[in-house]
């Protein structure tokens, strides 16, 4: 499909055009001096120009607290479904990636129909990174460009943006875009030379081996001894599972109103790096220690996950489990360095 | 089915958690039609010997206090300690950092030693007596009390967070305390006040109390990697950490 081009006014224009037609629409606005995904009110307060935000998109993909049902003690249930049509607005590929990832994880096996329905009404707005957050990795993940999974991928190219719709639903999008131009040779050449900069450019921690082979380089890594070193600091406060985009483990819990009789059952975000995140019936965890619970983090990115997903590493390399970690042991890139250095096998 | 009779007490406190059990508002309504409040000092006038269910606010300062709270606890089938003087001691344990007749001296001067006045070292409940359920915090969530109230009710352990006020603060992208070089006690403190403090720019003060196991040798090595020292770590600790728990 064509690739559309809109100066800046008229890309104003095309987000308050829908916002307008009373679409809902999530994107990127400023919190204090950090950047965060929420409900945009007018396109002047859209920051296509952010750095990371604060947490992934993956708080409107898999919300944080979630009905599943309602139910009547010794009666029926019934299913809830929150899946309000909405776009989301100005996802850096990183982030794309990490939903893309999500979409497979939760449609393959027992499919997941309250995430897929939900999922089926979003459509999803890329933006190519326009500047390095601090800690941002994704060169190295090979997740700083995408050219797949989404509806529509933005780029600044300076004087204008260019959209690449990809999908039907980001066709139907375009329909609010007026007096786009089709994209000349020329801004295809600068949108190339964004993409081929982030490509190396966004890499403030190096991976010093291909994602690739990082299943691989776990196969002999279990009982290294950097799993206890670097969780003897880990206040197993989760912030790192909280912050990342690709985490998606949930605790289900029922919350009963003051009849006790009815209530709902909500899923709601829960962190493998949390004491009793493995603790089950009758009070047993199987995950006690620390150095355990920081292992199976990091074996969960680079080997579990992607068994399920043809090899896809559960890492893209957005960096926020960098800043958010107050003990600063959180970095993946750090730990599979130091397994690189050490390990056994070729 | 008979509804639990419940009986309210406070001892050494600012009273403010009970409050927070009145300002529930809408569902203080609720809440009373599911019970039978049958002694709230605070809010009703009657009294009464008779309880399943018996909810203490404050902490134990007093020899007469440790009698009462016996009592109380051999009356009720379930006590429920209310707020973090009950449930730590809270800020009455800053008085425990002193020697008791220089306490005395310093409150109540040339009066100190006239035996209505006689005070002790501050003690949570459970170090008097058993508690079946701690309703956490300076003062407690309406919100966390109401659904601890709605589960005993049906028999059912109520969820209590046993993880940091991290979660909480991150889910609510808060910027982290210690970004901007503040030492917050968010990761060694239980969650459950929707990290209130943190979300209003100031850093956490523990009120809540520490989770079940806080790390604290890690909070020794990271408060290096940020510039500061021990004590500045400590002093930030004193308010609600007083001879409470781990310490640095």
């Amino acid at each position: 499909m064509s690739v559309s081009k809109l100066n800046k006014q008229q890309f104003g224009q095309f987000v308050d055009a829908i916002l307008a037609a009373g679409r809902k629409v999530v994107g990127v606005v400023a919190k204090n001096d950090r950047f965060v995904f929420n409900t945009l009110k007018s396109a002047k307060d859209l920051r296509l120009d952010y750095d990371v935000t604060i947490l992934s998109p993956r708080k409107y993909v898999l919300p944080q607290v979630e009905p599943l049902l309602t139910f009547e003690v010794g009666g029926d249930a019934k299913s809830v479904k929150q899946n309000e049509p909405m776009i989301l607005l100005g996802i850096h590929p990183y982030d794309l990636i990490a939903i893309n990832q999500m979409d497979e994880l939760f449609s393959e096996g027992e499919y997941d129909t309250h995430y897929m329905d939900r999922r089926k009404n979003i459509t999803l707005v890329a933006c190519d990174v326009a500047k390095a957050s601090k800690n941002v990795f994704a060169s190295s993940m090979e997740t700083a460009v995408a050219d797949k999974g989404y509806d529509i991928l933005i780029t600044d190219i300076g004087d204008a943006y260019l959209l690449d719709a990809a999908t039907e639903k980001g066709q139907a999008l375009m329909a609010y875009a007026k007096g786009a131009a089709a994209a000349t040779a020329e801004d295809l050449k600068k949108r190339n030379a964004i993409q081929e900069a982030n490509k190396t450019g966004l890499n403030k921690h190096k991976l010093n081996c291909k994602p690739s082979y990082l299943p691989k380089l776990m196969e002999t890594a279990y009982n290294h001894p950097v799993w206890e070193e670097k969780a003897r600091l880990c206040y197993s406060c989760g912030s790192c599972n909280q912050v990342c985009p690709t985490c998606y483990c949930f605790d289900v819990q029922d919350r009963v109103n003051w009849d006790l009789k009815t209530g709902t059952r909500v899923r709601c975000w829960d962190g493998c790096l949390l004491e009793n995140f493995a603790t089950v019936a009758g009070n047993h965890n199987f995950r006690k220690d620390r150095s355990a619970r920081f292992r199976h983090r990091l074996y969960r990115k680079a080997k579990y996950v992607p068994e399920k997903i043809g090899g896809q590493i559960a890492c893209v390399g957005c960096g926020r489990c960098v800043t958010a970690c107050t003990a600063d042991i959180a970095n993946p890139v750090t730990v599979y360095n130091r397994l690189m250095e050490e390990r056994t096998i070729g | 089915m008979t509804k639990p009779r419940v009986a309210i007490f406070d001892f050494a406190c600012c009273e403010g958690c009970q409050l927070q059990i009145v300002n529930l508002e809408e569902e203080i309504l609720d809440l009373i039609g599911t019970v039978d409040v049958v002694e709230w000092r605070e809010a009703m006038s009657e009294q009464s010997h008779d309880y399943d269910i018996a909810i203490i606010e404050g902490s134990i300062t007093r020899l007469e206090d440790e009698k009462r709270i016996e009592i109380i606890r051999s009356r009720a089938k379930i006590l429920i300690a209310l707020g973090a003087c009950a449930t730590i001691g809270g800020v009455n344990k800053l008085k425990n950092n002193f020697s008791i007749t220089d306490v005395k001296s310093c409150v109540y001067g040339k009066h100190a030693d006239m035996p209505h006045l006689d005070t002790y070292y501050t003690k949570a409940i459970d170090e008097i007596v058993p508690v079946d359920f701690k309703v956490h915090g300076c003062p407690i969530n309406g919100r966390e009390f109401a659904a601890i109230v709605r589960a005993l009710l049906l028999g059912k352990k109520p969820f209590v967070p046993d993880y940091p006020v991290c979660v909480e603060c991150k889910a609510l992208e808060n910027v982290c305390r210690w970004e901007y070089n503040e030492p917050c006690l968010g990761p060694i403190i239980r969650a459950g006040c929707e990290a209130k403090c943190p979300s209003a720019g100031y850093r956490c003060f523990g009120c809540r109390g520490y989770v079940d196991h806080p790390n604290v040798d890690a909070a020794r090595e990271v408060i290096d990697k940020y510039g500061l020292s021990l004590d500045d770590l400590r002093t930030r600790m004193v308010l609600f950490g007083s001879k409470q728990g781990p310490t640095l």
